[in-house]
């Protein structure tokens, strides 16, 4: 009860917005003919305490007037339909009318019967144009959860059908990204400690999120907004936020169920939902010195491999990025967030350019990471070539190259395109080829 | 005449029962009659679909035919059958069967646009095809040749090409047919209830049955299918977003009070027939960004920019809500993501990320039980609670619209059932696939309800045949344009129009 109260008082004095019965249904969790009470309740008590001072619209539904047969029950099924017409048989019409509280009786005039009348709606002022409570059901999206939809519609008392049926996706909810996942951890034991003085895997991704906002952003900052604050900064940054996603990347088809997998397409944009959700978990420790130094040493390193890269062109990516982004969030609301766990491991993987999971059996297999050229068609219709670091699973004999054991990226790309054709393709390089790949089209 | 103190009792009242109606099921049989083989070859010739049509139909208007001409006289002389179109001769009274082929002025000809050496067919301009200073000719052609026909009759009998048609009368001097009579296959052979599909247990039926007798315990009636269609979720267009909404809401239940959802928990399937997606969206921008268009490079031709992904993505969304609560029949209209030509293949489950779940799996066969979301084509037939319905998305409606001179959707829609044809005027002005086995706009049997999406207004009426078919007739209003659409009732086959307003 009060809680309806305070949320309507909230909404409508305070922020003076519409409600709809349908938004205080999902911000409550109660059953929609619940809420349309309160409404209802909320209304009459505001008008008394101070008339006018909410507006109401109604949804009326029923028969009206202009049929020359009056109908007796709640439907007209029952009804036997008159004799045919010239052109079209008589039908029974049933009419759902919205209606402001200003012109509620004139509506109610026009029907014969009614046989169902509710508030829609309220709004702190009179509503002329009905047309922005549509706006207020967009903002519903934020409540729908597709997973759980049989209990969705109990909980808002939506008609519910056992019969439902989804179709089962094989292999959809675990997909457990055997390369990638497994591999991460056990890197981290082995090949981050030379580098780095502390293995923890936090407080280096902590580090990293200081390290890319270091001016800017306080630890403290919301950091699920950090990477939009990195994209300002010019080009190192787009570069930095590149890595970020790319970092991002390899857990994701653990948590993410099918947009990954079936379109190729729209992979190489989804890593921003990651990155909010990931930075956050990154944020518990506090950071160490000597991350910090090793960190500024491969930011060094990697700028001066892109320095030749146009400065134009990263701005396009980014914005291609940037906007493609928001549209997988939107699309991909319904996703679950992956779990913290396997979150923490990309996070760490930034670090090194290459970490190597299995070294036991005369192989070494590991992820590196790579510079990847990926084109793009911008919203110009411009087609855009960046570079884009991007990890890489490899697999390979002992003895390593110079190259791979020290986390120096301007080697990397040699080494893996030699190795790629062994490699099981990461998930997302369908959709961005390597360099190698890249040549082979032409 | 309904006054607010009338009503008011229903705002305030008691506070609702905490059992959220069931929704009741569908028992539901699509029939794959239009789906095309993936691997379809289009370098076959148009003409064997006529061929096929004639050799269908002919049998069934020559019995017609026969059993009112038979020992006809006229002035002395007996009317004889003749088998080909080219035996009719002169002056002898004789009733043939044919292909009827309309030349019109205004009517598109491959053949004109492949003698002035142009391969592209323009699309289509003109709104009609019919002329009326008379210049429109109407010819009776089958494989042996074609004869013009004449006569006061046949200003009265609205005919299309592609239908097929007995004509009784003589060939005047002019070389010309002058028709006397004229006939047409009528309604097919119409298959029982429940051919296909089992009724659900007699209990059930024989108190569905009760229901239209006697006041039982539910007052709603049987159980219902809404059809809409035009639904054109657009990018920029707002204007109907209200309507959309309460859409959803009413086939969810939850708008309207707790009788009225109980109601329309009875409403156990929603057929989307067509046009679910505007693609007009950019016109608006169309002028400002000229400039940027022109320098946009194409890539395979494709002007990736000027693509707008928010109207499927919304469509998605919708469908995606009402999902979990009600099936889901789409079939693609003229506007909608599919191929161009008849029959239209079902939309891929692609465009649908959030809808596909409920879809049916691509890798099982069609044998499995159709999709929750089940992607059809268009034309499309299915048995759903026993009944046979055939359902298209309008175009074959729209196209034989340009044939005739009236605006009646329902004659137009009788005409192709009486035809046994749904698509008559497919291949000619209708693009279609050319096909050569078989014809599948061949009505074989009889719909119970034949629907027809994209249509201006709400009509509906229920034809009668010879052998004691009816058919119930409905077109379908785009709910863009008059927020209306349509519930079906599945025992009764009784229509009520549900409109949409706002004020």
């Amino acid at each position: 009860m009060d809680d309806a109260k305070k949320y309507l008082s909230d909404r409508l004095l305070s922020e003076e917005v519409p409600v709809t019965y349908r938004l205080l249904s999902r911000v409550l969790n109660i059953r929609v003919n619940v809420a349309k009470q309160k409404l209802y309740e909320f209304h009459q008590s505001q008008n008394a305490s101070k008339a006018n001072s909410i507006h109401a619209t109604y949804l009326i539904y029923g028969s009206k007037t202009e049929h020359k047969q009056p109908e007796t029950g709640d439907t007209d099924m029952d009804n036997s339909v008159p004799e045919p017409e010239p052109l079209s048989d008589y039908a029974p019409t049933k009419t759902v009318t919205i209606v402001a509280e200003e012109n509620l009786k004139d509506a109610l005039a026009e029907y014969e019967e009614v046989t169902s009348f509710h508030i829609y709606s309220l709004a702190p002022f009179p509503q002329r144009d009905l047309a922005l409570l549509s706006d207020v059901s967009k903002s519903l999206s934020d409540y729908r959860k597709i997973e759980d939809a049989a209990k969705t519609l109990d909980t808002y008392g939506i008609i519910a059908n056992p019969q439902a049926r989804r179709k089962d996706r094989k292999g959809r909810p675990p997909v457990p990204a055997p390369a990638p996942s497994a591999s991460a951890p056990k890197s981290v034991k082995q090949e981050v400690p030379p580098t780095l003085s502390k293995p923890t895997q936090p407080e280096k991704v902590k580090q990293e999120v200081k390290e890319v906002s270091s001016a800017e952003a306080t630890p403290s900052s919301s950091a699920g907004k950090k990477p939009p604050a990195t994209l300002k900064r010019g080009a190192s940054g787009g570069i930095m936020q590149s890595f970020a996603k790319a970092a991002a990347k390899p857990p994701k088809p653990k948590p993410e169920p099918e947009p990954k997998e079936e379109d190729t397409s729209m992979a190489l944009s989804d890593d921003g939902e990651a990155d909010d959700e990931d930075l956050p978990t990154s944020k518990k420790s506090i950071g160490l010195e000597a991350l910090k130094r090793t960190r500024k040493q491969r930011e060094e390193e990697l700028m001066r491999m892109m320095e030749d890269a146009d400065d134009d062109m990263k701005e396009e990516a980014k914005k291609e990025d940037e906007q493609s982004d928001e549209e997988m969030e939107e699309a991909s609301e319904a996703e679950p967030e992956p779990e913290p766990e396997p979150e923490q491991q990309p996070k760490e993987e930034k670090e090194p350019t290459e970490v190597i999971s299995n070294s036991g059996d005369g192989r070494r297999r590991g992820k590196r990471r790579v510079m990847k050229k990926k084109r793009i068609l911008d919203d110009q219709g411009y087609m855009v070539t960046i570079q884009e670091a991007a990890w890489e699973s490899f697999s390979e004999d002992e003895a390593p190259p110079p190259a791979a054991t020290k986390p120096k990226p301007a080697s990397t790309p040699a080494a893996s395109s030699t190795q790629k054709s062994k490699k099981a393709a990461a998930p997302k390089s369908g959709s961005q080829g390597s360099i190698m790949s890249f040549f082979g089209k032409k | 005449m309904v006054k607010l103190e009338d009503v008011s009792s229903l705002l305030q009242a008691p506070a609702p029962s905490q059992k959220v109606p069931i929704r009741t099921d569908s028992t539901y049989k699509p029939l794959h009659s239009f789906a095309l083989d993936k691997q379809r070859s289009y370098k076959q010739q148009y003409g064997d679909m006529y061929f096929l049509r004639l050799a269908k139909i002919k049998p069934a208007v020559e019995e017609v035919a026969s059993k009112a001409w038979d020992g006809t006289e006229i002035g002395g002389e007996l009317a004889k059958r003749v088998d080909r179109v080219l035996d009719v001769r002169q002056g002898e009274l004789c009733w043939v069967a044919g292909t009827v082929y309309m030349d019109m002025r205004l009517k598109p000809n491959i053949l004109e646009d492949v003698s002035k050496d142009r391969w592209l067919s323009a699309p289509i301009s003109s709104q009609k095809y019919y002329s009326d200073d008379g210049s429109d000719q109407i010819m009776l052609e089958d494989d042996s040749g074609r004869v013009r026909l004449v006569g006061e009759l046949l200003n009265s009998i609205p005919l299309v090409t592609g239908c097929i048609i007995a004509v009784m009368g003589t060939e005047n001097t002019n070389g010309e047919f002058e028709v006397i009579d004229l006939k047409v296959p009528d309604l097919a052979p119409q298959p029982e209830r429940w051919a296909l599909s089992k009724a659900p247990s007699a209990s059930g039926k024989s108190k569905s049955e009760d229901t239209d007798m006697t006041d039982s315990p539910s007052p709603n009636g049987g159980k219902k299918i809404a059809i809409v269609s035009g639904l054109s979720f657009s990018g920029t267009d707002a204007s109907y977003d209200l309507e959309l909404n309460l859409l959803l809401e009413y086939l969810l239940g939850e708008a309207l009070g707790p009788d009225e959802q109980t109601s329309i928990s009875q409403i156990s399937r929603l057929i989307i027939a067509g046009d679910s997606i505007s693609t007009t969206a950019t016109k608006e921008n169309d002028d400002e960004d000229d400039e940027t268009k022109k320098r946009a490079q194409k890539k395979y031709g494709y002007d990736a920019s000027a693509y707008n992904p928010l109207p499927s993505q919304l469509f998605d969304e919708f469908v995606a809500e009402l999902l979990p609560s009600i099936p889901v029949t789409l079939l693609p209209g003229a506007r909608d993501p599919a191929n161009a030509s008849y029959p239209q293949q079902p939309i891929h489950t692609a465009m649908f990320p959030l809808s596909r779940a409920y879809a049916s799996d691509p890798g099982a066969a069609s044998t499995s039980q159709p999709g929750w979301f089940d992607t059809v084509t268009n034309p499309w037939e299915a048995e759903i609670e026993g009944w046979r319905i055939l359902g298209t998305g309008g175009q074959n409606v729209d196209d034989v619209f340009k044939y005739v001179e009236s605006d009646d959707r329902l004659g137009m829609m009788e005409a192709m059932c009486r035809w046994r044809c749904c698509a008559p005027t497919a291949p000619d002005t209708l693009w279609s696939y050319p096909f050569q086995e078989d014809d599948p706009f061949v009505l074989k049997s009889c719909p119970h309800v034949y629907f027809v999406g994209c249509q201006p207004e709400f009509a509906t009426k229920v034809i009668h045949g010879p052998d004691g078919q009816s058919v119930r007739l409905i077109a379908v209003p785009s709910f863009s344009k008059t927020k209306e659409f349509v519930l079906v009732d599945t025992e009764t086959l009784e229509v009520t129009k549900i409109k949409i307003t706002s004020r």
